[in-house]
This record gives C-alpha cells, structure tokens and sequence, in this order.
C-alpha cells in the first residue's frame, strides 16, 4: 500500500531530452489510495457494500410494495366510472336503494342518452369440488350483466362462451374459474344471503382488470340479478350517461332536482369517492409499510454507521501514514469521503434492485395467506430510485464522515503507535438524553392507559411508544452493561475463561453493542406487540363465548353471507334440538344516522344469558333492549320510545323494555326476529350464527350428524361445538398474525445479517489480540465458542430489551381499546420466553461465518506485522 | 552442519553442546524454514542445531533478518519448520497437530511478546491467569499471589491493560509466563517498547526467575544491554547461528554484533 504513496520522480531527475513528467497532485494520490484500498480488502469491502444493500433493499422494497398496489388499484379504477356521467344511489347508510319508478323517471331527463341499473351482492360460489371458492381477502360478488348497448362504459370482453341470458346462467371472470376449477358449460352452485342456493350453468368467461387476487365476479342475468340482490322495488345503483352536450355537473344537477331523496354524483365524483375509499382501505398495509421503511432506514442506517466507524478505526494506521507524508486532513476526509460515495452509490444501485425482489417476495408471500393482492407488473418509481440512491450515498457518506473527521484529527504519531486503544468517549450526555425521552414516554403512556378507551388513548399509547423507542435507541449504550453483564452471568457462567472473553467483549465497545442489537429490538418489540395483540384477541373471544355462550352447537357460514335464513329453519327443526337462537344484524335510521342493533330470534336469555341492569327482558314486538353504555349515549332507560327509520323508509317506534350490561356478542340493542324481519327487506336478511342448544338427554354425537345432513344443502354451514368454535375464530387471529410475522421475519433477517457484518469485522479488527490468545493456548473451538457467546449476549441483549418494550407497549395498546372487543389482556409470557431462546439461536447462527473466520487467525499474527 | 557456527566465527564458545547439566529444555535439530516458493523463496533458518538448557537465560540476536525472530517462533510452537525437527523437553513438535500444538503452548510454555500481550478487557489478575483459566486448571493460588507480589503488582490487579502504565503492562505479561509454571518462557522482544527503568524491571523479572526459581528463559532482542542479563547469547546471521557468548556484558556483546556486521 505504501509504496503506491510514493511520489513519482520529481522532473529534476528526469533525462533533459524527455519533457518533464506531469507531478500528481496530493489529492489524487489520496484518492488513488482511497480506491486501492477498497480494491485491496475484498471481504472487507463486501461487507461494508452488503451493509449499505440491507439499509436500502428494505427501503426500496417498501416503496415499490406501495407504489405497485396503488398502481394496481388505480388501473382498476380508472374503469370504474368510465362512461358513467352521473350515478344515482339512495342516500348514505339507505341500503333499499333506488325505487323502480325513479329509474324510469330518469330515463325522461332532458339530456339522458342511457340509463344502466346495476344490482350487485355478495354471494359465494361453489367450487368444482363441492366446497365454497376461497377468495382470501377479495370480494365474491354477484352482478347484473348488461348487454353491451347498455352497458356504459367498456362492455364485457369475454374470452369464451357466451353472456348469461336467462335465469340459471352465470358468467365468470378468468380468476374465478381458475379458482373454482370450473369450466364453460358446468352445473355448480351460488348461494346468496337470503336465497340460499342457486343451481347455475357457466356460459362464458370474460376478461377484467380486477381479474387478480382471488377476485369473483358472477355475471347474472337481470331478471335474475334483480329477484337476489334486490327487494324487486328498488336499485342499489343506477348509472346514467349524458347526451353529447351535456357536461356531468348539468346532468347531476338536473337528476338531482328530479329526485331530491336519492343520492346524485357525477362520474368523477365516483372516481374520487371510489379512490378515497380504496386508500382508506389500504391506508393499514401504508402505514404498516411506512412504520417498516422508516425502521428499515434506522437500521439500515445504524449498519452502515456500524461499519464505518469500525473501518475508519482499522485503517487509522494507514490514514496516519498518510498524513505523516504530508496529506492534510481535508485530503483524508476527502478521500474517505470519495471511498464512501462509491460504496454508497454501489451498494444502493445492488440495493434496489434486493427491494424489487423484496417486494415480489412480500407480495408473494401475503397472497399465499389469501390476502387477495393485485398481482399487476411491479413499479419502480424514479421516486424510488431516487430515495434509494440519496438515502444510500447520503447515509453512507455521513457515517463515513464523522470516523473519518476523528481519523484525520488523530495526530499522526498517536495513531502509528500499535496500541492505539479506540477512545470511549462518555456516554453521560447521550444517556441523559435518553432519560428525559423515556420520562417524557412514560408520562405518554401513563396517560393513555388512563385515558378513556378509544382512539385518542390509543395515540397517546402510540406517541409514548414512539418516545420510549428513542430513550432507548439512545439509552442503550448505557443499558448493554448491566444487561449483558447479567444475562452473561447466567448464560456464559458455565464456559469458564472463554465466557468471561465473551461476556467483556460484547461490552466492550457499548455504542457498537447497542446499534448492533437495536435491528433485533425493534423487529422483535413489533413481534411481541403483536403477540400480546393476538393472544389479547383470542383471549376475549375466549371469555366472551365461555361466559356468555350456553349452545351445544355453533351454526356459521362464509363471513359474506352468514347463515342462510333458511338454514337456521332447517336447523330448528331437527330431532333432538331443544331451541335455536339466531342473531341477525339490524339495520334503522335513529334521529337521521344509522344504527346497527342485533335482532335475536329464539330464547335469548337460555343461550346468551345477558344481565339485566333495569327494566324487564322482554323483546316482542317493538320493545327493544339497549346496552348500558348505548342507553347512556341516548339519553334514554326503560319505558322511553325511539322513533326509527327502517331502510325501506318506514317509520317505527321502538319502545326501550330494558337495559342490560355491555355485551360484545349482544352488540349496542336488540329487537326481535320480528322486529329484524319488519325493518330489513328480504334480501338483506342474514344471520351472523345461529346457536342451538339439544334437548336434555340427546346424543350430542347424533344431533351433530343430524344438523351437518340438515344444514348440508346450504353447503357453506359449519356445525361446531363452543370450543371448536373458539378454536376457529382463533385461526383467523392466527392467520392474521402469520401474516404480520411473515413480514417482521424480514426485519429478523436484516438484524441477523447486521449483526454477522459487525462480528465479521470486530474480529478483522481484533486480529492481533485474538492471534496473542492462540498463542497463550487457546483452542480454536474455544475461541470459536468466545464470538458465539459473544454474539449470544448481543442478540439477548437486544431481544431482552425488545421483547420488554412490546410487553409494555402491546398490553397498554389492548388496554387502550377495550371497547373495541379486546375487554381482556393477555400476555404470551411461553412466546415472550421463546423469542428470547430463538434470539439467542440466532446470535448463535450469525456467529458462525465470523468464527470461523477469527479461529483460522495464527498465533503469528500476533507479533508479526502481517 | 551446526559446527560451522563456531567455526565460522573462529570464537571458542561451541554452541550447540553447551548445556549446564540440567538436561535440555528446548532443542532444535538441523532446523530449516523457507518461506514463499520458486523465485521468491525466502531462506530464514538454514539447518540451525541449539540446545537450551533448563535453569539458563539465553539471548537470540543478530541482525534484522538474520532469523532470530523465526528460530524463537518455531521453538515456541507458533510456526512449523520446514525441516528438521524441534523437542520441548522430549516432545517433537514436528507433525503435532493444531489441538496438540496449542496445549503445549498453553500448558508448557510462557510468553511475553513486545506488545499485544494483554486482552484489554480483562483485569491484570485475569489476564495473568488467563491460560490456567483457558485451560480449565486450577490456579496455584499461593504460587500466583508470590509472583504477583514479586513484580510488584499487588495494587494493580483489579486494573485493565489501559489504565497501566507500558512497563506494568509487561511486568503483567511476565507474570502471566510465569503464573503456570511453565517449562519454558519465550521473549519476543519483551523490551522492545519500554523506557530503560521499565526495561530494567522486566530483564530483572526473569533474570531472577532463573536463578531464584530456575526458570527456563529465552529471549530475542537487539538490545546489548537486555542480552547482558542472559547467561548466554546465540548470534544469528543469514539463518545460521554463528556466534555464541557466555556471561555476557552489554559491551561483550556489542563488539561480537560489531564483529558480526564486519563480516
């Protein structure tokens, strides 16, 4: 390395006949040593790349998750009011609709060229084997299908077949049919909520954008659309197109005038409100993205600082050479500098390219959880490049400069001398800082554990959280003592000498000890988080059937549709079955807004026992029962009447019978089957589960097998015991858990690989000691078992303080929504344990390549200037 | 081949059969070490023969790239030989595998190199007994605490390497070589970093360790005056010993290292 430092011969010594050879200047020699030097330590350098890869691969990957699923999700909008100038709908939360003799009205509209009703509805198709099609998260719905003259708009492309035309026929997108196994020209069968199942052939196969993540649509014929999805007296929507001429805020205002009751916006209204609800609904996996860059540019961040500083600390040495030769220190920050860009901008440029990867992963891996994702082309915005890129080169370049300032301000002869110790400098200020943050953390979340359940407890909770993150990030330096000091005394203990090595080397150096383990906390801080989440979640339900369920057996169907109505009759009336008791959801207009209560048909108070707090249990007619929190808000108690607006446009007065205590599966008030049946139109009515409780004495064996046969017909009813039906509502938090542990695996990773670079280099960088150790007599598993300690204690370290922030965090979270069905904390203390054992497997496991590596060192290396 | 020492330099010393009569410590027979290949090949040791006894101090010196450092890395087990055989009282370390290799240092031979001799993360009484603790043996206490008290370390046992002064590091390091008793201790220039009085404690620690303990002690340096504390002085120049001297003073062995480089 030195030699290529010496200065070319200067041109005095040159033979006259030759012209003077051009000097170089300082400058460049430095950056010549700068390159030379990257070229010159190959693993070195492939650390310190893959460092700055990890930090931008998360970030790039994040954005271009995003920027592919609004992509997608604009694609299919922009059809969504194509050709419609004007749609019509009842006003908000009115679920009737349209009345038929508007839609005619409409169509005699100065200005009007068409007029397409459109009546759509969940429903559930069955698949080629028998069973409901799975569509993850995507919507199964049934649709009017409208002759391509009426249709506004793009007409239907089919790719095979031909479009339903009568009652029994069904069109299908390609992705339903690829689903469901089916093919042109099949019997299968649809069940909607109210008509229970249909018998239908399979015409045709169109093609549409939507086609992607488990998506069905079901083309029916009108006459048939209009008997499942409507009450045959009104429209859910009617699109209407405007004659040339006529601009939408013309046609709006015009329909408007004529139908003052009815809801009227123009197409690009629709567009709007469409994307808005669009965003909303992805607004969740946004901020979860956007939680995950943010924590993948401090991690990614803290890696590349990691590696700086401990490159600039190792090429000191070096650094100091040149400076004893005569470069000034803004040559060597230069230098340092340029050293850093070329990393930065490398490893950046390798790092999007991970993210794009990353992100097909991720979208990958959530479809496999039937999340329903678009699958479109995946977008890499400039945006995302150009975030990458500045992020990378400027995080790089920053955690380069500080060492690098420290490197050129070392005097020369200081650094030169063999046991230049890296000075520690204090981390009181830093510490103190800490504290103030964590104060100020926890009087956040004392707040909002204190505060009334909801979401402004829950921001507080947040904003505490967030505070609590940064007294540690800081305060963790002064934490890794203690802490390693204590979890090595338990676990390093037995190891003798070679534990003691482990437990003061992974204290030795606290900032890098902490900023390594910081990846680790955080991932493992969300996964506890979760965790508590989770368990909280399975827990209340737990409670909440246990206490309050007194049913033999459980009737329940697809979320979409429920149990059919007809089902629960079936039910009711087989051998064996002493009563049933079905909940349905009620839909009314109090006071203008909508209100949803439970209609319960059957003896409520032998299968949900409620507790009455004032007035009387009593449910017929129009009485109703109310919550105490409901009676509270409404100012209103036993014997006080509640004027009600059905979806139909009825009035009804309700009057109240009694008050009973909160109840999650009860909801806000009850009404009768009854009273549901008057106040929802036919095809609207569904139930959530029907309980049924056996007569004394029956084989609850046979009764099982007599309501499995009953229900059968109905195909999507499941028959289950209260505990199988806990263990199925805790399925569905576990599969929701899978998925957010899928993508915090991600960020397990990033902190493994972070915590491998900083070991791979602390044991380049303690080469001479480790060479002394062999020397003195110790064997290479030995020294091997030193940096799995090591790292042992780190990992632990950082998972001990991770896992305890999410025990914290994650009960005051629950603690904050227990209005929102989490009544009960639950803490996975056998999960908490595990994280821990894992994180300590895993500090194992990133020790491994960085071992081996320190036990080939010799014992020459020691003494010998190698 | 080891006759052409003596010969060579014409001095009446005949080093390879100068032993005292306690049996030999170390011995290295008809050592060679090559390093690199072809057009590199780089000749360190050249068929070198010695014995050491057991109970004597001796200095390796000669000048840089003579081998002294090499000859001393072989005798301690810290490289092979390229030829020839090397014994640590009867064990032939030729063809010892790494496991047998690394005991022996541990449990038979002592250290002090020039720097880098202390882990800076442990305290000065850890790091003394670092290999005993490595090792799994118990320590001597009684034996450790009279060597700690004889270096005059008592007060700064609770201390890590940087909060001691370069002299006390090395009388650390030379407690450490001590501690377990070992056969035999290997100086890599033990002094080569230390000021005169600090240099003068540590040649005084193992001058007495010899005769007061009959210790066994060998050291490289370049240094007349750390040689005059050694019972003997082995000269080496282009790989091959070529002088030897008893009793040395450093000004008998500055006019055999003058006497040398006339050569």
């Amino acid at each position: 390395m030195t030699t290529s430092t010496l200065p070319p011969p200067s041109p005095a010594d040159a033979p006259p006949d030759r012209p003077p050879q051009r000097l170089k200047s300082g400058g460049s020699v430095v950056r010549k040593v700068s390159l030379r030097n990257l070229a010159a330590h190959k693993v070195r350098l492939a650390l310190t790349v893959l460092s700055v890869v990890l930090g931008t691969a998360f970030i790039a990957g994040s954005f271009v998750f995003t920027d592919t699923l609004s992509h997608t999700f604009k694609g299919l909008l922009s059809d969504v009011g194509q050709g419609v100038d004007v749609q019509v709908t009842g006003q908000e939360d009115d679920s009737s609709g349209v009345p038929l003799a508007d839609v005619d009205r409409i169509k005699t509209i100065d200005g009007v060229r068409a007029v397409q009703p459109v009546m759509s509805g969940q429903i559930v198709l069955i698949a080629a084997d028998g069973k409901p099609t799975q569509s993850g998260g995507a919507p199964t719905e049934g649709l009017s299908y409208s002759p391509p003259a009426e249709q506004l708009g793009q007409p239907y492309e089919f790719t095979e077949g031909s479009p339903p035309t009568a009652s029994g026929q069904i069109a299908l997108n390609q992705g339903a049919m690829k689903l469901a196994k089916l093919q042109v020209g099949d019997h299968t069968k649809v069940l909607a909520p109210s008509t229970g199942t249909v018998d239908v052939t399979i015409t045709g196969v169109y093609k549409t954008k939507t086609d992607t993540g488990g998506y069905i649509g079901a083309l029916f014929a009108a006459d048939q659309a209009r008997s499942l999805f409507t009450d045959g007296k009104h429209i859910g929507t009617v699109y209407v197109a405007a004659q040339p001429g006529v601009s939408q805020d013309q046609l709006r205002a015009r329909v408007a005038q004529q139908l003052p009751d009815m809801k009227v916006i123009t197409g690009k209204q629709l567009q709007a409100d469409t994307e808005k609800d669009i965003n909303t609904a992805l607004s969740f996996i946004n901020y979860f993205l956007l939680a995950f860059g943010a924590i993948a540019l401090l991690v990614g961040t803290f890696i590349i600082y990691n590696t700086f500083s401990m490159l600039v600390a190792q090429r000191l040495r070096e650094l100091a050479l040149l400076r004893a030769i005569g470069a000034s220190r803004r040559q060597i920050s230069r230098s340092v500098l340029l050293e850093a860009m070329l990393v930065g901008l490398t490893g950046s440029i390798i790092g999007i390219a991970a993210g794009v990867g990353l992100a097909y992963g991720l979208r990958s891996l959530l479809n496999s959880f039937n999340v329903g994702l678009p699958s479109g082309a995946l977008q890499l915005t400039p945006r995302t490049i150009i975030v990458a890129l500045l992020v990378g080169v400027l995080v790089t370049m920053f955690s380069a400069y500080t060492p690098a300032r420290r490197a050129a301000r070392t005097p020369p002869v200081a650094a030169m001398r063999e046991e230049f110790a890296s000075t520690g400098t204090s981390l009181r200020r830093r510490t103190a800082a800490a504290v103030g943050f964590g104060l100020l953390g926890a009087i956040a979340l004392a707040f909002g554990g204190l505060a009334p359940s909801g979401g402004g407890a829950a921001s507080l909770v947040g904003l505490g959280a967030l505070a609590m993150i940064i007294a540690v990030l800081l305060g963790a330096p002064a934490l890794s003592r203690p802490i390693v000091g204590a979890v090595g005394a338990v676990v390093a203990r037995p190891f003798g000498a070679v534990g003691r090595l482990a437990r003061t080397n992974a204290v030795r150096n606290p900032r890098r000890t902490a900023a390594t383990a910081f990846a680790l906390t955080l991932g493992l801080m969300l996964v506890t988080t979760i965790a508590v989440f989770g368990a909280s979640a399975k827990h209340s339900i737990n409670a909440l059937v246990d206490n309050n369920v007194r049913a033999d057996y459980v009737l329940t169907g697809p979320d979409a549709i429920g149990v059919p109505v007809q089902a629960g009759a079936v039910a009711e009336k087989v051998p064996g079955v002493a009563s049933s008791l079905a909940l349905s959801p009620l839909d009314v207009r109090i006071n203008g807004k909508s209100s949803g209560g439970t209609a319960v048909d059957g003896p409520l108070a032998q299968l949900l026992p409620y507790k009455l707090i004032s007035g009387r249990g009593e449910l017929s007619g129009h009485n109703i029962m109310v919550s105490q929190t409901w009676a509270k808000d409404h100012k209103v108690g036993p014997g006080s009447s509640i004027a009600m607006v059905s979806s139909d446009k009825r009035s009804v007065t309700a009057t109240v019978s009694g008050v009973y205590e909160n109840n999650e599966l009860l909801g806000p008030w009850l009404g009768s089957g009854d009273f549901g049946r008057e106040v929802t139109p036919p095809q609207f009515e569904q139930n959530f589960v029907v309980l049924i409780k056996a007569q004394p004495g029956t084989n609850l064996a046979t009764l099982r097998t007599n309501l499995e046969n009953a229900t059968d017909p109905f195909l999507v009813v499941k028959v289950q015991t209260a505990e199988e039906f806990k263990g199925s509502q805790a399925d569905q938090i576990n599969g929701l858990l899978g998925v957010l542990y899928g993508l915090l695996a991600l960020a397990i990773v990033i902190a493994i690989l972070g915590i491998i670079n900083t070991l791979a280099l602390s044991v380049v960088e303690r080469r001479r000691e480790i060479g002394m150790l062999r020397a003195v007599g110790i064997m290479r598993g030995q020294l091997r078992r030193t940096i799995y300690l090591e790292s042992l204690l780190i990992a632990v370290f950082g998972a001990i303080v991770g896992v305890a922030m999410g025990l914290v965090f994650g009960p005051l979270f629950v603690h904050t929504l227990r209005d929102q069905g989490l009544g009960e904390i639950s803490v996975p203390w056998g999960q908490a344990v595990l994280l821990l054992v894992l994180s300590a497997v895993v500090g194992v496991l990133a020790a491994l390549w960085p071992a081996a590596r320190a036990a080939r060192t010799r014992p020459l290396e020691a003494i010998a200037d190698l | 081949m080891n006759s052409i020492a003596s010969t060579a330099t014409g001095q009446n010393a005949t080093p390879s059969a100068s032993t005292s009569g306690h049996g030999v410590a170390a011995r290295a027979v008809n050592v060679s070490k090559i390093y690199g290949a072809g057009d590199t090949q780089v000749s360190a040791l050249d068929h070198v023969s010695v014995d050491f006894a057991r109970a004597e101090f001796t200095a390796i010196m000669g000048p840089s790239g003579s081998g002294k450092s090499t000859l001393m890395h072989c005798l301690a087990g810290l490289d092979t030989v390229t030829e020839g055989s090397i014994l640590i009282g009867d064990t032939d370390l030729t063809g010892l595998s790494d496991k047998k290799m690394t005991q022996l240092r541990r449990d038979r031979i002592g250290f002090v190199f020039q720097a880098f001799n202390l882990v800076p993360t442990l305290t000065a009484l850890e790091n003394i007994t670092l290999p005993m603790d490595i090792a799994g043996h118990k320590v001597d206490e009684e034996w450790v605490r009279s060597v700690v008290t004889t270096l005059g370390l008592n007060d700064r046992l609770t201390h890590r390497p940087s909060e001691l002064s370069g002299g006390q590091q090395q009388r650390v390091a030379c407690a450490r070589a001590l501690a377990s008793r070992p056969e035999i201790v290997f100086g890599d220039e033990p002094t080569g970093n230390l000021d005169s009085r600090s240099s003068s404690e540590v040649l005084n620690i193992l001058r007495n360790s010899v005769t007061h303990l009959g210790q066994t002690v060998v050291i490289v340096t370049h240094d007349p005056r750390a040689a005059s504390y050694a019972d003997r002085v082995i000269f080496l120049a282009d790989g091959q010993i070529v002088d030897e001297l008893r009793a040395p003073t450093a000004d008998s062995v500055l006019d055999r290292m003058k006497h040398l480089e006339e050569i």
